[in-house]
């Protein structure tokens, strides 16, 4: 019997290659829609993973998430510095993490934040964590040495803003891989971001609106600006950085002051990522910074409703992918009918000679199941392999990684598919079982 | 080696006024070597078709040695026909991509489990018989006599006792025709099996002991060439 069935199969060797890739490419077709849209599901749950919830000025949640944690460039209004004083001092807060973007380095995000959020993200591998002003942490995925050092632009490569040229930035650490965006961005102390913007808008007073930049918070009613605390110190970053302009660059040796970010007249940052104690401070959080100036979010929340509105799309794709297969599974079982039609007589020859019937049936039967077996199995690789390459593409030009990747949901569906086509093989093998030999012999 | 006992069979078919067949009487000793010859159309594909199982005699009896076939079901008669029926037809019906040994072997092969060594052997040793020199030879690069000739081998692998040919010279040349006539005939007379042979061949029938004619699904007293008991090798034509 599988000796009659290999022979066969060589003989149409082409006829079934046919099909079979035929059935490969609309498996593929299916599997690559599947795995992509669960990439893109899970990818984006990991990338807001450390991301539990997202303070920034009243404006769009959507805007604010993409901003925040795909590192989206947008101008965003910012959030007056005592926003992140306030949250820093707030006891259902472990961390508030200000992010402050709007600057480049060959295209790469340079980021503004402080070392809680290093850690939050992961933490580094290689190297350690800023402690001057003047220091960077890369991304896992940013293909430069420690020990490299380079001036961040203002604005992306390509919208000109011009070279903070008054800093250096020296790379002393790396962070562990994240399969987010972040793999992609340079961070940098919020500290000296605060300062590069404060010299560059003293040098040309104002150059236009500007992404991280001092906040007016001395025009907030009520910010106390005047009464600030720290007597001796100069009241905030930027006018110590005035006062010692003639350093200039020398001053960006300095430490790092951690309780910077505690002071409330500190410059605005267009975004604070908060990591509450509880699940219930998270919640208590976002209702109490849900408020006429503020905006609190779960990126999580944001997404999952943002891919709501995409699952529409998805499940069109899904609708043609699912048309295409019905097509192609009814092409191929056409072919298989006519096949064994125009066959019948050597189909009624084995049974004029001795087969039995049930072997005929079993003959036909495991035959078209093994071309569509095959075709199956080589479609779902054919799936994977291109949803990899997908992803990498995506990958490459977004930074958003795609983890591409079978689960248990994709093995029963393969069965259900084997299934459906030993089913469906059962129709040709019963005209096989049926076929008169009497008449085959005559035709 | 059964004989055929055949009572009132009458086959029709649908659009045909007269049927197809009809035969009240015909007993066929065991062991014989008969032709059945007739105009086209008389009938004779039909008379084979009934008495091979191919296809159910819809009244009266058909029996084999004891066996009735007209009383067996489709799966039964294709149990009997695999036992005790070698079949040769006008067209060979092998299987393209196997060897003439593997088509010898396919309907064993299909029917039981595990192939009898003994098969192989007695497979070997018919397709020297016919004048098979490669049995490993691919069957579609054989001549027309020699598939013929592979066929006949696959008849009597099994060793039945009823060999059933369907005009098996029509679709050859004369020697060829010749040559299978010849090899049917003395080798039904080595396993001593009840020869049956459909056929227009002058040569075929010339070696059979015994003619039936059929004209209009009616069988026709034959002016007897042949005697009608079988007789001694001496008759062998080949000889
Ligand atoms: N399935 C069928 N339906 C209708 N008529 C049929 C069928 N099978 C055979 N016949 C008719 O029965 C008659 C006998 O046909 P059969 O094939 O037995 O003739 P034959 O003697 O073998 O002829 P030939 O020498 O040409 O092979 C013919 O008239 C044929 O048309
Ligand atoms: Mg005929």
């Amino acid at each position: 019997m599988f000796r009659l069935i290999a022979a066969d199969l060589v003989r149409y060797r082409w006829g079934a290659l046919a099909v079979a890739l035929l059935i490969a490419l609309a498996t593929a077709l299916g599997v690559v829609v599947t795995l992509e849209e669960r990439a893109l599901r899970l990818g984006s749950a990991r990338a807001a993973a450390a991301f539990d919830l997202v303070v920034g000025a009243p404006g769009s949640e959507t805007q604010l998430v993409l901003s925040t944690v795909f590192l989206q460039p947008a101008p965003l209004t910012l959030l007056p510095g005592r926003v992140l004083a306030e949250l820093s001092a707030d006891p259902r807060v472990a961390y508030a993490a200000p992010v402050g973007f709007g600057d480049f380095s060959d295209g790469r995000p340079v980021v503004g934040t402080t070392q809680q959020l290093l850690d939050g993200l992961g933490g580094v591998s290689e190297g350690h964590r800023f402690t001057r002003l003047g220091e960077a942490v890369i991304g896992a995925a940013v293909p430069r040495a420690l020990g490299d050092t380079f001036h961040p632009m203002h604005g992306p490569a390509e919208a000109h803003g011009g070279v903070h040229t008054a800093i250096t930035y020296r790379i002393v650490g790396r962070l562990a891989p994240t399969g987010t965006v972040w793999d992609r961005a340079i961070l940098v102390p919020i500290e000296a971001v605060w300062r590069i913007h404060a010299l560059d808008d003293h040098a040309d007073e104002h150059s236009g609106p500007d992404q991280v930049t001092r906040a007016d918070s001395a025009g907030e009613p009520g910010s106390g600006a005047a009464g600030a605390p720290t007597g001796a110190q100069p009241r905030t970053i930027a006018d110590a950085y005035r006062l010692s302009q003639e350093r200039e660059a020398t001053g960006f040796d300095a430490p790092i002051r951690p309780e910077a970010v505690a002071d409330p007249a500190a410059p605005g940052v267009p975004a604070i990522v908060v990591k509450p104690r509880t699940i219930a401070d998270a919640y208590k959080l976002r209702q109490a910074y849900r408020t006429d100036h503020t905006l609190a979010v779960f990126p999580g929340e944001v997404l999952t409703r943002l891919y709501g509105t995409l699952g529409d799309a998805r499940q069109i794709l899904a609708f043609v992918a699912l048309n295409a297969q019905a097509l192609v599974a009814a092409a191929v079982l056409l072919v298989v009918l006519i096949h064994v039609m125009a066959r019948r007589r050597q189909i009624g020859a084995l049974r004029a000679f001795g087969a039995p019937r049930a072997v005929v049936f079993a003959t036909v039967w495991l035959e078209a199941v093994l071309v569509v077996g095959v075709g199956l199995v080589a479609g779902f690789g054919l799936g994977y392999g291109v949803a990899r390459v997908l992803a990498r593409l995506i990958s490459v030009q977004t930074g958003v990684v795609l983890p591409v990747g079978f689960s248990a949901e994709d093995g029963s569906a393969f069965l259900v598919l084997f299934a459906a086509s030993g089913l469906a093989a059962l129709l040709p093998a019963a005209l096989a079982y049926r076929q008169s030999p009497a008449a085959a012999l005559r035709a | 080696m059964p004989g055929l006992d055949i009572r009132d069979l009458v086959v029709g078919f649908p659009g045909l006024e007269r049927p197809a067949l009809d035969i009240p009487e015909l007993v066929i000793p065991s062991g014989a070597h008969v032709a059945l010859t007739g105009p086209s159309g008389s009938g004779k594909t039909t008379f084979i078709n009934i008495v091979t199982g191919l296809e159910r005699a819809p009244t009266g009896r058909v029996a084999w040695g004891g066996t009735d076939i007209a009383g067996l079901g489709e799966g039964a008669r294709d149990r009997w026909r695999a036992a005790d029926v070698g079949l040769v037809m006008q067209e060979f019906h092998l299987f393209p991509g196997l060897s003439a040994l593997e088509n010898v072997l396919l309907p064993q092969r299909l029917a039981t489990f595990r192939l009898p060594p003994s098969l192989r052997a007695e497979a070997n040793r018919l397709l020297a018989r016919v004048g098979i020199g490669r049995p490993g030879q691919k069957v579609e690069t054989l001549s027309r006599g020699q598939m013929q000739r592979v066929a006949v081998a696959r008849a009597l692998v099994a060793r039945p006792g009823i060999i059933v040919a369907d005009e098996p010279t029509a679709s050859l040349d004369a020697d060829a025709g010749a040559a299978v006539a010849e090899l049917l005939a003395a080798l039904a007379r080595e396993v001593g099996a009840t020869l049956l042979v459909a056929t227009h061949d002058d040569r075929l029938i010339a070696g059979m002991e015994r003619l039936l004619r059929l004209e209009s699904g009616r069988l026709m007293p034959v002016a007897s060439a042949a005697p009608s008991m079988p007789v001694p090798a001496a008759a062998d034509p080949a000889a």
